[in-house]
């Protein structure tokens, strides 16, 4: 079991909140998409707390964490996307975001 | 016994697997960070990359397919693993040549059956003569 299971479960954001994606090392397995990493973004809701892909896939249950449906700008992702207005939504865990302040 | 023809086509199938043929390059000492970064890149993240034009079409899940599903969900239900981030990543464990090679099913089943040789639960050997012995059954029929 890892050793900050006692870490008490974070949930630091709410609804409105402008949150980057971390950019952590990309190996063996992980659920945040390569395209979201390092973009900017706004939390669409809070959802629930659920376990954390990268240790759920390796047998390390135990730890519950919080996720959030994020919404980016389809131009914050892919420069040349023709209409301003799209969104992309993807969910994401509380460890995977970093709060921005504008 | 593999007919020598056929052996050799299967040689030619795996030769055209070689990276090499794409980009040259075989066991570097060095890689930059985008070429580490994309090497590391687990084969399921598959957003934004180019691909060619894909003819969709509706397609009922065969039977076999459903069985398959059913088999991973049970093998969860029994506790030897979950259905979901452990059974991926069983999938990406394959590499990208088989990953986008087979069938999606197909992914499943492989993981399963890795799974269950990995933790013991069945040996390669058993899983073999298995596979052979039905094999031989359909041949007959």
């Amino acid at each position: 079991m890892p050793k900050d299971k006692a870490e008490k479960n974070r949930a630091r954001f709410k609804e409105g909140d402008r949150v980057q994606v971390k950019d952590m090392p990309n190996i063996f397995y992980t659920r945040t998409q390569n395209y979201v990493r390092g973009a900017i973004g706004t939390i669409a809701a809070r959802t629930y707390e659920d376990l954390i892909p990268e240790d759920e896939a390796f047998n390390y249950d135990g730890r519950l964490e919080q996720y959030y449906i994020v919404r980016f700008r389809q131009k914050d992702l892919w420069e040349e996307y023709p209409f301003d207005k799209d969104t992309l939504q993807t969910e994401l865990p509380d460890r995977w975001l970093e709060p921005v302040r504008s | 016994m593999t007919s020598r023809p056929k052996l050799r086509q299967q040689y030619e199938i795996i030769s055209s697997f070689q990276p090499a043929l794409h980009v040259p390059q075989n066991w570097n000492y060095e890689n930059s960070e985008p070429l580490y970064r994309a090497l590391m890149h687990p084969p399921h993240d598959v957003g934004g990359q180019h691909d060619i034009p894909v003819h969709y079409e509706e397609k009922e899940e065969e039977q076999w397919e459903l069985n398959t599903y059913v088999t991973c969900e049970v093998l969860g239900w029994r506790g030897v693993w979950n259905s979901e981030e452990r059974r991926r990543r069983a999938d990406n464990d394959l590499g990208y040549t088989l990953y986008l090679g087979m069938p999606y099913y197909g992914r499943w089943i492989w993981s399963a059956a890795r799974m269950l040789v990995d933790k013991k639960h069945i040996s390669l050997t058993e899983l073999l003569e298995k596979i052979a012995e039905v094999k031989s059954r359909y041949a007959k029929r």
